[in-house]
């Protein structure tokens, strides 16, 4: 598996030499080149691995079980995820909705008090956790392989009945509080549930967690058993295994807690299309802290999906500022400039766009405008012209010498595979996304950025900033129209 | 399931399960090597996937910095990203006259400064460096360093400077290890610190975000402030503000030639790779580095507290609680009593301090804590505390003492003890599914303790912390005149 790396030879001693007698530098030049060899002449015999792959089961109920056998330490891990997250629900259950995870954990059983069920993850060390995004409820557990039948049956208690004790009910609804009271004072989490909410409107995606959500009355355990039934029924359910135990070994157990759960009553209705949400300006939300936190961004149409526009708008985004320092942000704002710590950018791209392309970054207060004219600056630039070969070279390279780092662990690779079945997407996906990567080049990149970006950069996009309202205002002004929203 | 069942449970967990698993631990295949110059490598080869993953430690920290120039560790190691005499460069030759050029400013200024701090030539001198600063940015070829290890794949690569510790890391795909070698090597011995000024801001930025706009590492540096009179524990690493804005070249190059000698520096190397192969590579690229002049670290000791101290900050924010004592450098006898003792009390969900705060009184969202903020010197035994907005900050204090008080009375039962031991044991085989997470574990024992043993035999020695140890430990350090303790208080004020 390991390749032997070949030094190319004379060339690479000649420049060196040339450099060191024209740099004069203090210390000896000895660290890279003893041998006058410089990283350049380095050449890598090709990488060859084997893709590891979970096998797909289907055990009782129709229920998919993807499954890798690991037994480099004691250890088994399960995954369970369940369609159903807070898209599926109104407005008004989206309290209730977040609750239910995070009270399958901390609530107990019908028979086993929270306490008892606490007391047994911790003797015998196992990692359980549950929680849930817009589209799925998950849960994942880990234990030492001597405790695997111990884990699976309280791991089934929680999935099929759960206690939902009012007293941990309360507890939960109290650390929630507190916490929503702390993210109103973090400027990162105010700007980016702004934005969220001026992009996405009064649609799910949109939703963060209010304080009204919580009502205790809609805290009651029956409406959270209600919405137990709804997501965590059998219909719903993708199961994962990996870890040091054998498809025959664990097929029984797993056949016995699919069993114990229940068929799904209902499915979820389709998903509304998102609105078209608020228009472009800039949106202030007044703090008093040293640092503004500047979101900008638009929705954009592109699609997870095995087309061109999906895998330029991946690579586009390494370039524009998905990359750390070599992307163009981070070099423009942070390595030119040094007025960010961070500057980044993420193109979304679900199965049901709209998705957001969206640049972030903080700065002292005044520097507020100029950060903002250089985002500006920097999207209109990959809308009016191609990225130079060199960048899309760097971008692919990245994703295609790193690709090995995807199947890292057997973990990684049966939960993601687990991801691409509730996305309909074939579990090879990786390798097609690979292959889509690496037929990417500059034209390709310009045409998803001259398709989403206006050439006149600020005109088209929302800006959402947090931070000294009355020190910012005139310079805003400047800039485009500003809007002053209220904190929460 | 039955309620005998799961006592059934409890009572018969295999107790020996994790001893035998230590051993295994402390006998893995690590190969040492140890050059001349005293460069240190562990290399422990793992096959599971074609990666490999570096960790590069210096033993040089926030505590390492001199008075009045905190930050300086952190900013060298910001700087060491911005390239080499070759790397990152159009003409090193005009690069570097403009370079030295900014130094002799800067000495001028500090001439000036000592004879008439308000003298308006400091201002034109100080423009003039940024102007030249701007002038040599035509030769720099923008985060070369970095963009050579992105686009050969490297994945989670960064750095990070600690109260004792500076270290670098990334994992490579195993076909092109070689590449560390050769970029670490000259990024060792041959840095220019290209770029200083704009990096400078990109640090005061830095301490902004993860500093001034946190009310939880505002209230942590008040903490330190305030329980650390003398100790360098009391400075935060990234540096106050005012101190960032004074570092200059000079600093960093002195700093950087005092402490990243070879002989300072510990490399581990985990995943698949072939120690003989890490090994000549190790002797190609440093074996011919000249030791360095690293001086052991020495730093006042801080004398013994004699009162309580309290401190608190006032900050648009929920309130928060710290309170801390001080105890034992992590080498110390006493130190597995005490880092049990932190799992005992807010380790779970079922430990003692989230029991009480948490679940029944209902007075805090969370609850922490932990020692610290280095391991070579006596530390501070930190308790925080999220303060829900309706309880009081005293009735939380209060309760801690008195589960303290608790305890100190009466020790933990040997079943919660056995709990938090099959805890630790779990959780030293999950630490060695990752490469990354075994390579810093080996540095850092290495690096701090002389042995990469050294953190495996610690949980060892968790495990043999019995009961009555616990109450022990708090009688001798928990005393209301050994504690400091800071608030976060809220205000309403927009303005801080």
């Amino acid at each position: 598996m390991m390749a032997c790396n070949r030094l190319s030879t004379s060339l690479g001693k000649a420049k060196f030499i040339a450099l060191h007698l024209a740099v004069l530098t203090p210390l000896t030049l000895m660290g890279q080149s003893r041998d006058g060899i410089r990283y350049k002449d380095l050449e890598f015999e090709p990488l060859l691995f084997n893709q590891p792959s979970s096998e797909i089961h289907k055990i009782t109920g129709k229920v998919n079980v993807l499954f890798l056998q690991d037994s480099s330490l004691p250890l088994v891990s399960l995954f369970a995820r369940f369609r159903g997250g807070t898209v599926h629900f109104n407005r008004e259950e989206q309290g209730v909705v977040t609750a239910v995870p995070m009270l399958l954990r901390t609530g107990g059983s019908e028979q086993i008090t929270p306490d008892s069920i606490d007391t047994l993850l911790e003797q015998y060390a196992i990692n359980l956790s549950f929680g849930r995004d817009g589209k799925s409820s998950f849960s994942s557990l880990n234990t030492l392989t001597d405790y695997l039948d111990e884990s699976l049956e309280i791991w089934s208690l929680l999935l099929t009945q759960p206690g939902f004790s009012p007293e941990m009910i309360h507890v939960w609804r109290n650390q929630e509080l507190d916490y929503l009271r702390r993210s109103e004072r973090d400027p990162n989490t105010i700007a980016i549930r702004t934005f969220n909410q001026l992009m996405f409107g009064d649609h799910p995606t949109g939703w963060t967690l209010r304080p009204e959500d919580l009502d205790p009355e809609d805290l009651d355990p029956e409406n959270l058993r209600a919405i137990h039934r709804k997501i965590f029924c059998r219909d719903n359910l993708t199961l994962g295994v990996t870890g040091n135990t054998t498809w025959s070994n664990i097929l029984p157990k797993l056949n016995k807690l699919a069993e114990s759960i229940p068929p799904c009553e209902s499915t979820f209705k389709e998903i509304l299309p998102i609105p078209v949400s608020a228009g472009p300006g800039i949106y202030v939300v007044a703090n008093g802290l040293p640092q503004t936190t500047i979101i900008m961004g638009k929705h954009s149409k592109v699609k997870l999906d095995d087309h061109t526009e999906y895998f330029a708008a991946q690579v586009g985004n390494l370039i524009l500022g998905g990359s750390g320092l070599n992307s163009r942000l981070s070099d423009r704002i942070r390595t030119e400039s040094g007025l960010s710590y961070s500057a980044s950018s993420i193109w979304t791209a679900p199965t049901q766009p709209p998705g957001v392309l969206a640049a972030m970054t903080q700065t002292k207060n005044s520097s507020t405008a100029t950060v903002i004219n250089l985002i500006s600056k920097v999207l209109q630039e990959m809308a009016e012209k191609p990225p130079n070969s060199k960048e899309v070279r760097d971008a692919i390279d990245e994703i295609s010498n790193g690709f090995i780092f995807n199947f890292q662990s057997p973990a990684q690779i049966v939960s993601r595979q687990m991801l691409y079945l509730t996305q309909n997407l074939p579990l090879n996906w990786l390798s097609i996304y690979l292959k889509g990567i690496q037929q990417i080049n500059a034209q390709d990149i310009h045409n998803i950025f001259s398709e989403n970006i206006a050439l006149t950069g600020l005109e088209d996009m929302v800006t959402v900033v947090v931070g000294n309202h009355d020190m910012l205002e005139s310079e805003l002004k400047k800039i485009g129209t500003v809007y002053k929203i209220e904190p929460n | 399931m039955p309620f005998f069942l799961i006592f059934i449970f409890i009572v018969l967990l295999p107790q020996c399960h994790g001893e035998a698993q230590t051993q295994e631990v402390t006998a893995l295949p690590v190969t040492e090597y140890q050059l001349e110059n005293g460069m240190r490598f562990l290399i422990l080869e793992k096959s599971e996937s074609p990666t490999v993953s570096f960790v590069l430690q210096y033993r040089v920290g926030g505590i390492n910095d001199k008075t009045g120039s905190t930050g300086t560790s952190h900013l060298l190691e910001h700087l060491l990203f911005k390239g080499t005499h070759t790397i990152g460069t159009l003409d090193p030759e005009q690069e570097t006259f403009l370079l030295n050029r900014m130094d002799l400013l800067e000495d001028s200024i500090v001439i000036l400064e000592g004879k008439n701090p308000t003298s308006p030539v400091i201002v034109d001198l100080k423009k003039d460096i940024l102007q030249i600063e701007e002038r040599a940015k035509i030769y720099v070829v923008a985060n070369e360093f970095e963009g050579i290890l992105t686009r050969n794949g490297a994945r989670g690569l960064n750095a990070s400077t600690d109260s004792e510790s500076t270290k670098y890391y990334l994992e490579l795909p195993s076909n092109r290890a070689e590449l560390w070698f050769m970029l670490e090597s000259e990024r060792m011995t041959q840095p220019i610190f290209r770029e200083f000024y704009t990096e400078r801001d990109v640090v005061a930025e830095e301490r902004r975000s993860r500093i001034e706009t946190q009310p939880g590492n505002l209230l942590y540096e008040a903490h330190l402030k305030a329980a650390f009179k003398v100790h360098p524990y009391r400075e935060p690493v990234v540096g106050h503000m005012q101190d960032i804005n004074n570092l200059t070249r000079r600093d960093i190059r002195s700093h950087y030639e005092k402490y990243y000698g070879p002989e300072n520096a510990v490399v581990a190397v985990v995943g698949n790779i072939e120690a003989e192969l890490v090994q000549q590579w190790a002797n190609q690229y440093f074996g011919h580095l000249p030791r360095g002049r690293s001086e052991g670290t020495v730093a006042h000791a801080e004398p013994d507290q004699k009162k309580e101290r309290r401190v608190s900050v006032i900050f648009q924010a929920e309130p928060q609680l710290r309170i801390g004592w001080h105890t034992v450098p992590t080498a110390h006898p006493d130190s597995p009593a005490l880092m049990v003792l932190a799992a005992l009390l807010t380790g779970n969900r079922s430990s003692r301090l989230f029991q009480r705060l948490v679940v029944q009184d209902q007075t805090a969202s969370n609850v922490s804590s932990s020692l610290g903020p280095g391991d070579l010197f006596p530390r501070l035994f930190s308790i925080g505390v999220s303060i829900q907005s309706s309880a009081k900050a005293e009735d939380i204090e209060q309760a801690v003492y008195d589960e303290l008080e608790t305890l100190a009375q009466k020790p933990p039962s040997e079943e919660e003890i056995q709990k938090i031991r099959n805890q630790i044991s779990a959780g030293q085989i999950r630490g060695l599914a990752s490469n990354f997470g075994l390579a810093l574990q080996l540095a850092h024992s290495t690096a701090l303790f002389g042995d990469w043993r050294y953190t495996f035999e610690l949980s060892q020695e968790l495990k043999n912390v019995e009961p009555e140890m616990i109450s022990q430990v708090i009688k001798k350090f928990f005393n209301p005149n050994n504690r400091t303790v800071a608030t976060l208080v809220p205000t309403n004020s927009c303005v801080r």
